[in-house]
């Protein structure tokens, strides 16, 4: 079992506070949707938990299985099980995606990394996703469609096989057909690896596939709101507004009671 | 293939056929210059393979008739390079460049002439430079409709000082002259490196494109590696061999031998 917590995380980047002592846990098994208005932090949580240099931790702690990882490194984090799909994936020119795959998969496996079953295990899931197999030989996302790096993420997430799957509006720029796969292909690596999956999603199509046992609206660096899947019925029916002023009364309330 | 070797300051022509006029000889004995004068009288590639030069300077001038498609390779090696090359290019021929260098120190100057029509040129260096290095690039664009393109892809390491200078000329009349200039150093020290890309146009019907940068790798191309389980020194090597290995032609398995070298 594998457990990841948020202890009263404030981040900033170039002075700006982005998350204001924010808490969250989740566990192995869990499928978590963070939600929320545009420029709460819901990208920023998903980039920090995995170290980007850009962020300063102010306060508080990420613990992985009760250690703290706030100072380990990028890649130190990704050996330990934490994998991030971004939302804007990099075009990296010149740098295949087959040299790339290899050389993260033999960073995590050192000498148990087997040619052979690497390329039959990329050949395998290239065909679920349904990509261009000469998709390997060409540059890290260079020229491709926005619907091919999102499944270029979702490819390295099931070669890399993480325990803790952080995937960052992995729905946006996809047709109703590619959804419908990358929501198919999660759903598979989910019930066959048990990981920990935290999505950062604007919209209630992705979880129709992913179904979420637990969803959080952020707002302004925060935990707001929590709930199960129903509060994303909730929210698509009447916003985020209604819900968030009820928040803010009750914030409101608790002040005036201290 | 037509190869040339230049090795501890000797000229030595091998394989060289009746599609070159390769002529060797002592240019200036006070100087210590060399002249390497090649004419190239039909479609042809030829290979220059240099090592071990340490006082000699080398002219080398390079003529290349109309209506021919001319591939130059070029490896220099250990060694402190001083040379000079002139192309003059003839209508509707095309040459293609590309230089690997990885040497003990380089000035370079390169003349190109663009003198028939429709004459293009590709010029592509990609260096790994760990002394002072310097280049001069002049391409007179001398007729209508000619092509240039001049790519520079360097490394900088150790003690590495790079240092490129671009002029390209198209002078009233030369309609339809297309003219680019691509490079981009990677500076991995704290030592200075300079790009001088200029573009000299006295003519209005010409594309001219430039860009220049020097710079370490992105922040957000480290981040991405790294978010893969690649550490810091595995990701700088992976990215610098796609900077350097892309379209290396001929010299990819030396070049990566070079790269390796370097970042093991």
């Amino acid at each position: 079992m594998d457990k990841l917590e948020i202890k009263d995380l404030t981040v900033s980047i170039d002075g700006k506070t982005i998350l204001d002592g924010l808490n969250l846990e989740i566990k192995s098994g869990e499928i978590h949707a963070i939600m929320g208005p545009n420029g709460t932090g819901k990208s920023t949580l998903s980039q920090v938990i995995m170290g980007h240099p850009a962020y300063k931790i102010e306060k508080g702690e990420i613990l992985f299985n009760g250690e703290n990882i706030n100072k380990l490194s990028v890649d130190k984090r990704a050996h330990a099980g934490i994998f991030l799909g971004m939302q804007m994936p990099m075009e990296i020119e010149g740098v295949s995606n087959a040299d790339f795959l290899r050389t993260a998969l033999r960073s995590k496996q050192g000498n148990d990394f087997k040619l052979f079953d690497f390329i039959k295990e990329l050949d395998n899931q290239i065909d679920d996703l349904k990509m261009n197999k000469d998709m390997v030989h060409r540059s890290i996302n260079l020229g491709f469609s926005g619907g091919e790096r999102k499944k270029n993420e979702i490819l390295q997430m099931h070669i890399l096989k993480p325990k803790i799957i952080m995937l960052d509006e992995i729905d946006s720029g996809l047709d109703v057909d590619s959804l419908k796969l990358i929501g198919e292909s999660v759903t598979k690596y989910y019930k066959e690896n048990k990981p920990a999956l935290l999505l950062v999603t604007h919209y209630q199509r992705l979880l129709d596939y992913i179904v979420p046992d637990f969803v959080h609206v952020l707002y302004k660096g925060k935990v707001a709101v929590s709930g199960d899947v129903s509060l994303v019925k909730e929210i698509e029916e009447n916003g985020y507004e209604k819900l968030l002023k009820n928040y803010a009364n009750k914030l409101e309330e608790n002040k005036s009671n201290e | 293939m037509n190869k040339i070797i230049i090795a501890n300051d000797e000229i030595t022509l091998k394989q060289i056929d009746k599609t070159l006029k390769v002529e060797a000889d002592k240019k200036c004995e006070f100087l210590n210059v060399k002249l390497i004068k090649i004419d190239v009288l039909e479609s042809t590639n030829l290979i220059i393979e240099h090592s071990n030069i340490k006082e000699t300077k080398f002219e080398i001038n390079i003529n290349i008739e109309d209506d021919i498609d001319f591939k130059l390779f070029e490896l220099k090696q250990e060694g402190n390079y001083k040379i000079y090359y002139n192309y003059s290019i003839g209508k509707n021929s095309e040459v293609n460049v590309l230089k690997i260098h990885n040497t003990n120190g380089i000035k370079e100057q390169t003349k190109v002439n663009l003198n028939g029509i429709n004459s293009k040129i590709t010029h592509t260096l990609k260096t790994i430079s760990t002394t002072e290095e310097k280049y001069d690039f002049l391409v007179y664009h001398n007729a209508k409709n000619t092509y240039s393109n001049i790519v520079n892809n360097g490394v900088n390491i150790k003690d590495g000082c790079l240092n490129l200078k671009l002029s390209s000329f198209a002078p009233k009349g030369t309609i339809d002259c297309n003219l680019n200039q691509n490079s981009r150093i990677i500076n991995l020290t704290n030592n200075k490196c300079e790009i001088n890309p200029n573009l000299f146009i006295d003519e209005n019907e010409v594309i001219a494109n430039h860009s220049a940068l020097i710079g370490t790798f992105s922040e957000e191309e480290m981040f991405y590696l790294m978010s893969r389980g690649i550490n810091k020194s595995k990701a700088e090597s992976l990215m610098i061999k796609g900077f350097l290995l892309n379209e290396s032609g001929i010299y990819q398995k030396e070049l990566e031998k070079i790269i390796n070298k370097y970042w093991r």
